[in-house]
Formats: structure tokens, C-alpha cells, sequence
């Protein structure tokens, strides 16, 4: 893919992608884009935080609320899980359950375990379940075949 | 409608856990017509006792119910522990006493207790192969999520 770069000296950095056909190469460009516009807002102890997707390595919802956990926090989300997997779609976030989005990014390795479930360790030691319903789509995402 | 909802659940519920318990009823009623066919071929017969067959088929239904309402759910795909064996042998010997008891072998004791020892092979082995099947779907499952990742990094 043909690149070009322009240092300008007046008005906003903007980025325009020319593209005849939406490749796999585009499509991580598109998304590329995509991310780096996507925060969310996050509240603990009454404060709002900002939060890079890449930072989170689970969503969960609990009781009707949902917590998004990094390595050091866990804050709560004004979002649905729903809402969130829409979001967060074109990034490397997947639904693992019912009440559950996972960062693949984040993953630090993958165990097979009976009935074709995995056991995922994430990146601070935790583990995530993914039962047989969504280890197969799991499996297909991560060929690539999604 | 949230009844139906629950009856159906339940429903499946069942369902699902029965066609467990026949999958491996099936397995070792595989295991158990080997032996069985073998010994008869030793013994200079082509025939085999339908009543027998059908009593074998009993049997493997019946421990299967066994390993999972009894045997708290003993599977051969769980990890390799104490249990395991345990259960295994328990389950081999149960075999080995229903076999004594309809005459499969002839109450020959050596056969039966031949009997015995086959099928506690039969268990250990498929621990070992759905252990082994689990080593490698995780080696595969790593490789791909590294490249996954890789993918995500560009």
C-alpha cells in the first residue's frame, strides 16, 4: 500500500484513507482508526476515568451493572454489555459468555479442558471460562475464519 | 410461559447428560464385544450368544449411570488423579462380576479375571488418549492466539 505523509503548519491532523477495495489490510486500518477514537468512560469512587480498550482485560456485568477489570482496577461502566460488544467489535474484544467480553489481546495463554471448553489465563492471572457454546466461534476467530 | 421455559430447560438438561452416559455406554460396549468375540474365536466358535450381547449392553448403560450419579460424575476426560484409578477399578470390577455372574466366559477364572485387567486398560487408556488430545488441542490453541495476536499488533 502506497503511503503518503504531509507535515502541514496550519489546521487539524487528519488522516484520509484512499481504498478501491476493503482488504483484509484496509480493514485493520479502518479499525486502527476506529480504536484510537474509542475511550470509555469509567467511574471509581465517584471519579470519572478514561479508559483505553487496550487497558481492559475483561468486562463483566454483575447484577445488572457492568465493571470493566484492567490489571490495577476495576471500574464501572454506564454501558450494557451489549452496547459494549458493539463498540468494542472491531477491536480484539470477545464475547465469552453470557455475561462476559474478553480482550484476546490480553490473553496470556489458552488450556483445553473437557467438553471442548477452554480455560483462558489472562495477563494478570486470571482465569476465564469459555464454555462449549462460545469456544467454537472462539476457535474461528482466532483462525481468522470470523 | 417462564414454567415452559424452565420445563424445557430441564428438559435438555437431561437430555444432554444422557447422551453422554450413551456415547460412553457405547465405547465400552466396543471394548467388551472385542474380548468377548476374541474368546470365542479362541474356543473354536463363530457364534455369539445374543442374550449375551444384550446383557453387555445393559451392563455398560448401567455402570454408565453409575460413574455419573455414584461415582460423582467420574469422567474420562477430567484430569488423571487417585480417583481415577479408583473408580476405574471399581468399574472394571463391576464389569468383572456381571461378566461371573451371566457366564460370558464361561466362569473360566482366568478369563474373567483376563476380563478384569482388559477393561481397566480400556479406562486408563482413553484418559490417556483424551489427555493427550487435550496437550495437543492447547499447543494448537497457543499457536493460534499467538498469531491472533501478532495479527492485532500490525
Amino acid at each position: 500500500m502506497k503511503y503518503t505523509i504531509n507535515q502541514i503548519t496550519s489546521g487539524e491532523d487528519e488522516a484520509i484513507l484512499n481504498y478501491i477495495e476493503m482488504n483484509e489490510e484496509v480493514a485493520r486500518i479502518v479499525a486502527f482508526f476506529k480504536s484510537d477514537s474509542k475511550k470509555i468512560i469509567g467511574w471509581k469512587d465517584k471519579i470519572q476515568i478514561v479508559i483505553r480498550p487496550e487497558e481492559i482485560l475483561y468486562i463483566e456485568s454483575v447484577d445488572g451493572r457492568t465493571f470493566a477489570y484492567t490489571e490495577q482496577d476495576v471500574y464501572k461502566v454506564n454501558f450494557t454489555l451489549a452496547q459494549l460488544e458493539e463498540l468494542l467489535k472491531d477491536i480484539s474484544f470477545y464475547r465469552c459468555s453470557k455475561s462476559m467480553i474478553m480482550n484476546i489481546d490480553r490473553v496470556a495463554n489458552l488450556k483445553s479442558l473437557s467438553s471442548n471448553r477452554i480455560d483462558a489465563v489472562m495477563q494478570n492471572g486470571e482465569h476465564i471460562m469459555i464454555s462449549r457454546t462460545y469456544a467454537t466461534e472462539f476457535r474461528r476467530i482466532l483462525r481468522g475464519e470470523h | 410461559m417462564k414454567d415452559r421455559k424452565e420445563k424445557i430447560t430441564v428438559w435438555e438438561l437431561f437430555f444432554s447428560r444422557d447422551i453422554g452416559i450413551e456415547i460412553k455406554a457405547c465405547l465400552y460396549y466396543c471394548c467388551i464385544l472385542a474380548y468377548y468375540f476374541i474368546f470365542r474365536i479362541i474356543r473354536g466358535s463363530l457364534d455369539a450368544s445374543i442374550i449375551h450381547m444384550i446383557e453387555m449392553i445393559c451392563a455398560t448403560y448401567i455402570i454408565g449411570y453409575l460413574q455419573f450419579y455414584v461415582m460423582a460424575n467420574f469422567d474420562e476426560e477430567d484430569e488423571f488423579s487417585w480417583k481415577t484409578v479408583v473408580y476405574s477399578l471399581l468399574c472394571s470390577f463391576i464389569y468383572m462380576v456381571v461378566a461371573v455372574f451371566c457366564k460370558w466366559y464361561d466362569g473360566m477364572f482366568f478369563v474373567n479375571a483376563g476380563f478384569f485387567a482388559f477393561m481397566e486398560f480400556c479406562y486408563l487408556s482413553y484418559f490417556f488418549i483424551y489427555r493427550m488430545k487435550k496437550r495437543i488441542d492447547t499447543r494448537i490453541l497457543n499457536h493460534e492466539l499467538r498469531e491472533f495476536q501478532e495479527r492485532s499488533k500490525k
